[in-house]
């Protein structure tokens, strides 16, 4: 009687298992990647209707975030700047610059500019600016380096898991509150090491960050 | 160590004591056993009996679901976009709350308020904590005022003869009425208005008299102090003088048909200073004492130490028997103005002569701390006798002060009709609330306005009178527009507007103003005027931005009126108006005409959340009924499903599995002089026999969705005005009621029957003197209170298993004080604004789906099943935030966990609505969103998928937005308003920065119902703040935890419920005897 399963076949449960596993550890993988806020968020960089660079303003002129983000320490959320605020220098620098033509316009016809939204909480969860920065959580941690950003992207990918790596260990993030809007700051630059600081921020000041549902969903 | 909670059994109850709720529960009917013995209602889990079954709907819902794999689309998110305002608003921080001092325009007095906004929109109302008249507290009418500015039936174009117009038509309009107005010098122009005491709209009234001096103006409201009025007119020589009860002076209090404690006589401030009186804190403070005769159960009567039940018509009897009473006690001066009534009437109430004697003795024993109050809807005469008792306990000055406030006389609308028959008036403004609909019936004011060639109607919504009306002007809300008024106390207070008027409507002012000559009013301008007469601040613009600031003028509040009372005119006022009323019989019934608690007169009736409210003593919600005691219905032979055997035992009747469980009542047909009404009944205990009451408002033919229709598509209950006539506004007596025996009986949802908690001692009430007899603690650090029925012999306290210790920086706890709850239901509403609850309609809270976080209850409580007078008590229920909370072990996806600071939490997100929660919950406080209730019209729910998808636009706006709006198939409950307290930890995080002082302040916020609290009978607080008053309430021997004999220790307990009986009254070894007092204790 002739073979039914040549010998070729003495191999296949093996290769089909080995398959199988590639193909079920790529897709685990990719849906891990590609189904998160790590793809579907991270990197996302649209244009805004005025080219208006982070990179010139804070880097280049010195603005301060709080300058144009003006409410973050006393609210939840952080206010994007009115036409007015631009205006308030660019009456005099730039006035009459081609690049600004939609800020002139919007500030004297008093119609808002449709700045495209980046970062985006979902509505059922309720963060709050005004916590973080006043104790010490710097807007580098979450938003990147916004002042070497010529257009503003997406920097990190602001998961729920993302969030909560911080709430369970805020030393790897906390700093002096006086340094919470200097994005190039390091714990470096007065001659300690982030984690051992943060330790004792966190100890000093009762840092509890919310780990249970209601710290954010209410 | 297996443990068993031993739940008591129904014990057989040998005494006979029993708190019940209904009487299908008192009496146990085979309906009721039914219905208890699901955990839901019936069919709770179907979709809707036959139309749609749950297999039909799955097998619809994979097909849709499949078909919508196909479409879809990619998975970035859509482009949104961020719009800043172009130039910078003061004070605006985009999503912070924003608060606007104003006030709510009510008949009799303005209500000072707070007003929080949201990115330029209202959202939440609270009280002035600033004003005396609020202290921070509203009612549930202020509450639900927000959904009234959002309403999507609000009239929202200006209509000529029913067609589109606009403001400058109706202002071209306008110009031709004052050249038409001029030349007959106003004698064919008049005014409909509502009562109110703006000084700006008395002020343009002048105006308006001096331009046409023979114009109209008539103030005409359903509800009026008419009465009151005239016989001030004739006592204190000035009609404007009122009587106001001075309850922080008073030990014992009389009340006469007066519900004080809701809307009739002194407002919120009245209710605080009373129970400021009730409040115990300690085993030797003492505790004012409340005698009420009323003919139905009121919120007042629930609250009062001994009741006596009097047909409403028969309170000026009940007057004169307890001043003759009180001459026989030792107060003489009475006698000279008894001298004036007929000796038949002295003799009336000797039946009940026990009662009004004892009451009489112990009020002219407690001369000088004692008053009387007379209801405003009682004849002159008894308010005449009324303030001669308070003049003979020597109250005047004391317990009652005289006050200017109340409105000048004007027009009566009797007059202004007859005006009208007679051809004079040719055009009439109308902005008083729908007179068409409310007015007295015998006016036929219908009828009478078609004589008029242009009629005016200033209105919200195109209404009975707007759908008459030649033009109509839509109104703007009181969040829209500028206005003032006086408050209860006669200071002034402003109105000032958060929003500009979502439709374009006009105020009422700036119609009036606009008839006056005034074309273009710049918005404060009215009212900067008549501030003027009120500052006395040199600065006036620093003046007027603290006026606005603080929302009224610090100290315009007017001195006690010098208006002495008049005995001699007090004697013959009361001699030419007195008037006896014949005691009710079989065959000539009193129908009592009532201000109803949802949608007093009508106005609120197209507000979802007042018709959604249970009234808080018959727990009907979308419906008046007839109400009528036990016996009377006997008597009539009517019947309804809670007190009839078998009711619904035809087949058309019986509800179909899956429609719920409701209250069938008998028809009846009530007609008197010719005038009939219809209307189902409702049996309410505690009501005066050959008396039966009707509340006003109901069965509206136009005025919104809500207010005409419920989502069955039946009329939203009876219209009683037809029996109301000029004569009779309040008590019409010598009707005939006939059980229509053909008519289909009518299917009620009230609240009242489901979550039964088959009395555990949940309640808790004793008289004081027991109380102070049992005060304190004993060996085991119980007090008596803590031993009630079960509570009596529990095990020591045994953790089954270790929860996660609780040690976060604050531990949050709530209590309320029974003793100080009048169970207004102004917290429910004030939750229901602050959380956005939505609403269900009526057959889904016939299905016990109604979604309030809070739930009233309310129990009657008899010592004998056949007693017809039996005792209220109010308990609101809410999430217990149990430490070892049941719901948390038994959710298999952690959807409701505990937070360290003892919240027992709910994500919404990870919900899958097992609903294994609500079934392990034992205080039954979680509510499940069966539909997509905030999503979907209510009368499309069974439609699912394919009902309209959205919210009106306009309800958008009402939504809190840090609180998630819920969807369907989710539970949820009572959160203890944690956005609240993240707000306030997050404030102080900001204030603490980099320090270590992030513990929030001692009491620095409230929550919502905390917060609304008239009688500030909830407190919520930080348990380990020793400060806290939350935790001075817990400290105390009343306290106690509802069913602590399951050791699920929660965060929330009660203090208990005292009576002050009167010894030597009739009944009084009963009054707050209810309790399962501890074993072997029972005095």
């Amino acid at each position: 009687m002739a073979n039914i399963f040549p010998k070729w076949t003495n191999a296949l449960p093996l290769k089909v298992l080995v398959g199988a596993m590639v193909t079920v550890t790529a897709l685990a993988g990719g849906v891990t990647y590609y189904f998160t806020p790590k793809y579907t968020r991270a990197g996302y960089m649209p244009s805004q209707p005025v080219p208006f660079s982070h990179a010139i303003h804070v880097n280049q002129v010195g603005l301060d975030c709080r300058y144009c983000h003006s409410h973050v320490e006393r609210a939840a959320h952080s206010n994007i700047p009115t036409s007015q605020t631009c205006m308030n220098c660019h009456t005099q620098i730039k006035a009459t610059s081609p690049r600004l033509e939609v800020v002139r316009k919007s500030y004297e016809t008093n119609t808002p500019i449709n700045w495209v939204r980046i970062h985006k909480a979902p509505d059922y969860v309720y963060f709050n600016h005004s916590a973080h920065v006043n104790r010490g959580v710097s807007c580098v941690s979450c938003h990147g380096k916004v002042n070497e950003m010529a257009v503003v992207w997406h920097d990190q990918p602001q998961s729920m898991s993302w969030c909560l790596d911080c709430h369970r260990a805020p030393e790897n993030h906390l700093r002096p509150v006086e340094y919470v809007t200097n994005l190039n700051w390091k714990a470096e630059d007065i001659g300690k090491q982030q984690v051992a600081m943060g330790k004792d921020l966190k100890t000093a000041w009762n840092v509890q960050p919310p780990l249970t549902c209601n710290g954010c969903h209410r | 160590m297996k443990r068993v909670n031993q739940h008591p059994t129904e014990s057989a109850n040998p005494t006979g004591r029993t708190y019940w709720r209904s009487h299908g529960e008192l009496h146990d009917t085979p309906e009721f056993r039914g219905y208890l013995e699901r955990e839901f209602p019936a069919g709770a889990a179907e979709m809707q009996g036959d139309e749609l079954s749950r297999r039909s709907f799955l097998g619809l819902m994979g097909a849709s679901l499949a078909l919508a794999g196909f479409g879809l689309s990619g998975c970035r998110r859509p482009e949104s976009n961020f719009v800043p305002f172009a130039k910078s608003v003061e004070w605006q921080i985009p999503g912070e709350l924003l608060h606007y001092a104003t006030a709510m325009p009510r008949r009799g007095a303005t209500m000072p308020l707070v007003v929080a906004t949201t990115d330029g929109r209202p959202i939440k109302v609270e009280g002035n904590p600033l004003h005396p008249a609020s202290g921070g507290g509203t009612d549930a009418f202020a509450q639900a005022s927000i959904l009234d500015l959002y309403d999507p039936d609000r009239s929202r174009s200006f209509l000529f003869q029913g067609k589109p117009s606009s403001k400058e038509k109706f202002a071209a309009w306008v110009k031709e009425l004052r050249t038409a107005a001029a030349a007959d010098r106003g004698a064919s122009l008049a005014f409909l208005v509502g009562d109110s005491n703006s000084p700006t709209r008395a002020r343009l009234q002048a105006e308006v008299a001096k331009q046409f001096p023979s114009a109209t103006w008539c103030v005409w409201d359903v509800f009026s102090d008419q009465n009151e009025r005239e016989a001030a007119k004739a006592v204190f020589g000035n009609e404007k003088v009122r009587v106001h009860p001075k309850f922080g002076a008073a030990d014992v209090v009389l009340a006469l048909d007066c519900d004080f404690l809701d809307e009739d006589e002194g407002g919120l401030e009245a209710s605080r200073d009373f129970m400021a009186k009730r409040r115990v804190g300690k085993a030797e403070d003492s505790m004012n004492r409340l005698y009420v005769v009323e003919n139905r159960y009121t919120i007042t009567g629930g609250i009062a130490d001994h009741r006596l039940r009097a047909p409403a018509g028969q309170i000026g009897a009940v007057a004169v028997a307890l001043a003759k009473a009180m001459v026989d006690a030792g107060v003489g001066a009475l006698q000279d103005i008894l001298s004036v009534v007929p000796a038949t009437e002295l003799k009336k109430f000797e039946q009940s002569s026990p009662w009004i004697t004892e009451a009489a003795k112990d009020l002219a024993a407690n001369a000088g701390k004692a008053v009387v109050l007379v209801g405003p809807h009682q004849p002159g005469w008894v308010h005449a006798l009324g303030w001669a008792i308070n003049q003979a306990l020597g109250g005047f000055g004391k317990t009652v002060v005289t006050a200017e406030s109340g409105s000048a006389a004007a027009t009566s609308l009797a007059d202004l009709v007859k005006k009208i028959e007679s051809g004079a008036i040719k055009t009439l403004v109308i902005s008083g609330w729908n007179p068409v609909y409310a007015a007295p019936s015998d006016l036929k004011f219908a009828e009478a306005i078609k004589k008029v060639a242009t009629v005016v109607h200033l209105g919200s919504h195109v209404d009975e009178t707007g759908a008459l009306a030649t033009w109509h002007v839509p109104a703007a809300h009181y969040l829209e527009s500028w206005g003032d008024g006086l408050a209860e106390d006669g200071s002034y207070v402003g109105t000032q507007p958060m929003i500009l008027p979502l439709h374009g409507g006009l105020s009422e002012l700036e119609v009036i103003a606009h008839v006056t000559g005034r074309e273009k009013i710049d918005g404060p301008a009215l009212i900067q005027e008549t501030f003027k007469s009120y500052n006395k601040n040199a600065d006036e613009a620093t003046a007027w931005n603290a006026f606005l600031r603080e929302g009224y003028v610090a100290g315009s509040a007017p001195a006690a009126s010098t208006a002495a009372y008049n005995g001699g005119a007090a004697k013959s006022f009361v001699q030419t108006n007195f008037k006896s009323t014949p005691v009710p019989t079989a065959d000539a019934f009193e129908v009592v005409l009532i201000p109803d608690y949802s949608v007093y007169d009508g106005r609120y009736a197209n507000n979802g959340w007042m018709q959604e409210m249970p009234d808080p003593i018959t727990k009907l919600t979308w419906d008046n009924a007839v109400l009528m005691n036990m016996a009377m219905a006997k008597k009539l032979g009517v019947k309804t499903s809670d007190i009839s055997e078998n009711f619904a035992k035809t087949k058309e009747l019986q509800p179909r599995d899956g429609q719920g469980t409701g209250v069938w009542g008998d028809i009846v047909e009530i007609s008197v002089g010719g005038r009939k009404i219809q209307a189902g009944v409702i049996v309410s205990p505690g009501h005066a026999d050959h008396s039966v009451s009707i509340a006003l408002g109901y069965g509206r033919k136009a005025g919104g969705k809500i207010a005409t229709k419920n989502t069955s598509g039946e009329a939203v209950g009876w219209d009683a005005y037809p029996l109301r006539t000029t004569a009779e506004p309040y008590v019409v007596s010598g009707a005939k009621i006939t059980r229509l025996a053909d008519a289909k009986p009518h299917l009620f949802a009230t609240t009242q029957q489901y979550f039964h908690m088959e009395g555990r001692a949940l309640v808790r009430e004793l008289p004081i003197e027991t109380y102070k007899h049992h005060a304190g603690f004993d060996e085991h650090g119980k007090s008596f209170v803590q031993k009630f029925g079960m509570d009596s012999h529990i095990p020591p306290a045994a953790d089954i298993y270790t929860n996660p210790p609780l040690n976060g920086i604050h531990k949050w706890g709530m209590a309320i004080d029974l003793n100080t709850c009048t169970g207004c239901n102004a917290c429910v509403v004030a939750c229901q604004a602050e959380n956005n609850i939505p609403i269900v309609g009526k057959e889904q809270v016939r299905r016990g789906r109604v979604m309030h976080w809070i739930r009233m209850d309310r129990y009657y409580s008899t010592i004998d099943d056949k007693d017809a007078d039996p005792q209220v008590l109010m308990q609101p229920v809410t999430c217990h935030h149990c430490e070892s909370a049941p719901c948390e072990t038994v959710c298999p996806v952690n959807a409701t966990i505990h937070t360290e600071e003892g919240l027992n939490s709910m994500a919404y997100n990870r919900c899958i609505g097992t609903r294994y929660c609500a079934n392990n919950c034992p205080y039954k406080v979680r509510r499940f969103n069966y539909f997509d209730y905030n999503q979907r019209p209510l009368d499309q729910l069974v439609w699912g998928p394919f009902a309209e998808k959205g919210m009106e636009e306009t309800l958008k706006l009402a939504k809190n937005p840090n609180v998630t709006v819920r969807m369907r198939g989710v539970m949820e409950k009572c959160t203890f308003c944690v956005q609240r307290i993240e707000e306030a930890k997050i404030k102080q995080l900001r204030v603490a920065r980099d320090s270590n002082n992030v513990k929030v302040p001692t009491d620095s916020f409230k929550v919502a119902c905390q917060q609304v609290c008239p009688t500030e009978a909830i407190v919520f607080g930080d348990l380990n703040d020793p400060k806290s008053k939350v935790v001075a309430m817990k400290k105390q021997d009343r306290d106690y935890r509802m069913l602590e004999y399951l050791n699920i220790k929660p965060r929330l307990s009660y203090q208990a419920r005292l009576r002050n009986p009167n010894a030597k009254m009739p009944g009084a070894a009963k009054v707050g005897m209810t309790s399962d007092f501890p074993h072997g204790d029972s005095h």
